[in-house]
């Protein structure tokens, strides 16, 4: 049965995650090229593409990082395919050079730029507002607030792309990409072949002579786009009284529940926006009007708030705006957040939920799975190095090497910062450095800087973890992937060649689960200055189990001479480990077999799973 | 859809445990009940042995849950039914399992784990309606561990919380489960359901 994201005809209702929606809107808008580099809370997206590409009508790719995947996009909507390039926020600060020139050159296919934003840092290392960057480039902006608005929006934005010529920013919040709603299907036409690229030197090549003028173009558009967005259906003034509330996307759905929680329905009047940029200031006026005060509900950063004031100023409107006043400008809202923002402007009595008392309980943090080879790679660092050195970190499910006992994270940056930040780390420190990256994060930004390094002859050792995947966004290919869901990487880069390549003279290969010859390398590479590279290979256990279908034979148990020394418990933090009275003990289920522990104590054997 | 009473529902469990194909189940029930439905869930770090919550609501826009919202609490696991305590309305509904699976630091020796005793205690101080069911051991019973939260969602439609029916419910798991476990599931929904129904 195929798929029914993949249906042609329309009509259906379907309960989707927000990002199978994008990925329907997609499709019903005749996507051609999809380009992505994944990350949490955007990676459903591409990975449902991914999934779908053998029956699906368009290109599909998972880039290297987010620079090349819009550049990919890009040039293919310049070419005229309609494309859809997806990352997450931080993502697009790596493609932030492609896309302000975007903005300029226009996209004649259509292209759209799915951001999606993380509001309380669930997965993310910062919680920026990305509607910053449709401003700095001049892009339009739709922010869904419901599954069935992420999947119109992102047709309708693909559709108004290509009709404008101009690319869309489709800007998520994590509740967005993550909730799941009814979402009605449209028809999906065929996509047929992209019109193909005519040449214009003057509008496609941004020499200071030409852009000048394509800057002027673009403010040409960015007046075209406002008028979209004033008669955009996503956009709608209702409701009536002196107070209005302005509201932008999942904000809305907040907005919504609050009202009818404090029955407060008929007292304001109410602006709703999707289609948030540019400013539809016709419509803004028209909702200004008459009011004495107006309350605006955004999460993160005051953009409508301001955007109102600066159109009140202009316009000489005496009204009072508030926003980042009432509500934080951190985290993600709540109903009950709302609702109390509602009930202090008429005056009524703030309603503190009488909930339960949080209790102090043991916590439950993330941590690397059993039989995760990091872990085996942590260990011989910590005990070749110990306290040391300097442990410059990366971004992946290797940052958990931060927690203790393996305490293998002194700082961290951003994507491939592990190799430079290192290096400048071993500039101003006299402590050995030693870098640990992913081999996705290697080839997303890693390369660059350890060409860096080799230039300007850095004293670091780098230890590269590759696990054959990119475990922490959910198993996606990157180059120096062995195999995918779909078959074998047929153009396989190799990890090693590509550090050789880079004029690294000192590489060593190890798997890290034979600890002895870990050890080994980590000590010689500990005596050498320069650059030096160790390459731990191993693939990463839930990578294994599902594409290589391979689960190790064996398992570990603690035989009944153990002394309870618990070097096992305290070294290791393996998952699989537990403690009955004074000695440690093995759960055979989640056991993965790796082996690690008994290289670490006598009294830890080997069994056949199952036995 | 706005003449429906809005019922917020939390559910809450580890990581690996099977919560978010339990969530999506009850989503898809009550879509197919022809009821308002948004659902949400918090995929990422929490994933790698961390606590997995994720919401159903009726009848709302929102797909969260904040801070004394929740009408019914559904624990998978009671040490993490405990933690999300705040979540619930004082009086709320509350149904979890009576199994522990330890954190890490209790499994390693470094911390003491609640009693299920205590759990219900502190509980009791916030509601005097929950109910508890050995989820495992009924998922055990059924055919495979996981399909313990399938017995959670029995004993839900067997409170009488939720505007729906456990036809509906079993008519979900055929629709949308792989052919291979709809019969556990299934088994698992009905000994839910009779377990709360005789308590």
């Amino acid at each position: 049965m195929a798929n029914p994201l993949l249906a042609a005809e329309g009509g259906a209702t379907h309960l989707l995650l927000g990002n199978e929606a994008i990925v329907r809107g997609a499709i019903e808008a005749g996507i051609q090229v999809v380009t992505c580099y994944p990350g949490t809370p955007s990676s459903e997206v591409p990975d449902t593409f991914y999934r779908l590409s053998p029956e699906g009508k368009y290109y599909f790719e998972y880039s290297t990082n987010e620079k090349v995947a819009l550049e990919v996009g890009g040039g293919a909507s310049l070419s005229g395919a309609m494309t859809l390039t997806t990352m997450k926020h931080v993502g697009v600060n790596v493609a932030a050079d492609p896309l302000m020139t975007l903005a300029y050159t226009g996209a004649p296919g259509g292209l759209m730029l799915l951001s999606a934003d993380d509001p309380g840092c669930h997965s993310s290392q910062n919680e920026q507002d990305n509607r910053y960057y449709a401003r700095l480039a001049g892009i339009p902006v739709l922010e869904p607030g419901s599954a069935q608005e992420a999947k119109d929006m992102a047709r309708d934005g693909l559709v108004l792309s290509r009709k404008l010529e101009q690319p869309f920013l489709l800007r998520t919040t994590t509740r967005v990409n993550h909730l799941r709603g009814p979402v009605k299907f449209g028809p999906a036409p065929d996509p047929g072949t992209p019109a193909g690229f005519t040449r214009n030197p003057s509008r496609f090549v941004p020499i200071p002579a030409f852009a000048r003028t394509m800057h002027e173009r673009l403010l040409d558009k960015l007046d075209e786009l406002r008028k979209e967005a004033e008669k955009s259906p996503y956009n709608k003034i209702y409701g009536n009284g002196e107070i209005g509330i302005a509201a932008t996307g999942i904000s809305r759905a907040y907005l919504t529940d609050a009202l009818k929680e404090t029955g407060l329905e008929g007292a304001f009047k109410i602006m709703e926006l999707g289609f948030t940029y540019p400013l539809p200031e016709n419509m803004a006026l028209d909702f200004m009007k008459g009011l004495k005060k107006v309350i605006v509900i955004e999460e993160l950063e005051p953009i409508l708030e301001n955007d109102l004031r600066v159109l009140a100023q202009e316009q000489k409107i005496d009204i009072e705006i508030q926003g980042k006043g009432l509500l934080p400008r951190t985290g993600e809202f709540n109903v009950t957040m709302v609702a109390n923002a509602l009930r202090a402007q008429v005056g009524e009595q703030t309603f503190e939920c009488d909930s339960c008392i949080p209790s102090e309980l043991p916590q439950r943090p993330p941590n690397l799975c059993a039989g995760c080879p990091h872990r085996a790679t942590f260990f011989a660092a910590r005990k070749v190095f110990g306290d040391d050195a300097l442990y410059s970190s990366d971004i992946g499910c290797y940052t958990l090497g931060l927690l203790p006992p393996l305490s293998m994270a002194d700082f961290l940056i951003c994507m491939g910062s592990s190799i430079s930040a290192g290096c400048g780390a071993s500039v101003a420190s006299d402590k050995p450095v030693v870098a640990f990256i992913g081999d996705s994060t290697f080839f997303h930004s890693g390369l660059t800087g350890l060409a860096s390094a080799v230039f300007n002859n850095h004293d670091i050792l780098l230890v590269i973890l590759d696990n054959h995947t990119t475990a922490m966004t959910g198993h996606q290919p990157h180059p120096g992937v062995e195999k995918t869901i779909l078959g074998d990487n047929e153009h396989r880069l190799d990890v090693a060649k590509a550090c050789e390549g880079l004029g690294v003279t000192q590489i060593r290969q190890v798997n890290p689960l034979n600890q002895k010859k870990t050890l080994a390398a980590l000590e010689e590479l500990k005596e050498m200055s320069g650059v030096r590279v160790l390459i731990a290979r191993e693939p990463c256990p839930l990578h294994a189990r599902r594409v290589y279908k391979k689960t190790p034979p064996m398992i570990a148990y603690v035989a009944d001479s153990c002394t309870g020394r618990a070097e096992c418990l305290d070294k290791l933090a393996c998952p699989a480990f537990y403690k009955v009275g004074d000695k440690a003990a093995v759960n055979p289920i989640l056991c993965n077999g790796c082996m690690l522990c008994l290289q670490v104590c006598n009294h830890i054997k080997s069994k056949k799973r199952g036995s | 859809m706005s003449d429906i009473t809005p019922i917020r529902i939390m559910m809450t469990g580890v990581g690996g445990q099977g919560t978010l194909t339990a969530t999506t189940l009850l989503a898809k029930s009550v879509l197919a009940a022809g009821l308002p439905v948004t659902s949400g869930e918090i995929h990422g770090m929490a994933q790698r042995g961390g606590v997995v919550e994720s919401t159903v609501l009726i009848g709302c826009k929102s797909p969260k849950i904040g801070a004394g919202e929740a009408d019914i609490l559904m624990g998978f696991e009671p040490l993490e039914t405990l933690r999300a305590m705040p979540y619930l309305r004082k009086g709320g509904l509350v149904l979890s399992s009576t199994e522990f699976l330890p954190p890490l630091a209790v499994s390693m020796g470094k911390m003491e784990n609640v009693k299920i005793e205590e759990v219900q205690a502190r509980v009791a101080e916030c509601t005097d309606r929950a109910h508890y069911l050995p989820c495992q051991s009924l998922g055990q019973e059924a055919g495979a561990v996981q399909s313990g939260n399938i017995a959670l969602i029995g004993a839900l439609v067997a409170t009488g919380a939720v505007p729906m029916d456990k036809e509906t419910i079993a008519e979900t798991i055929k629709a949308n489960m792989p052919a291979k476990i709809v019969d556990v599931n299934l088994k698992a929904l009905e000994l839910g359901f009779a377990a709360m129904s005789e308590a």
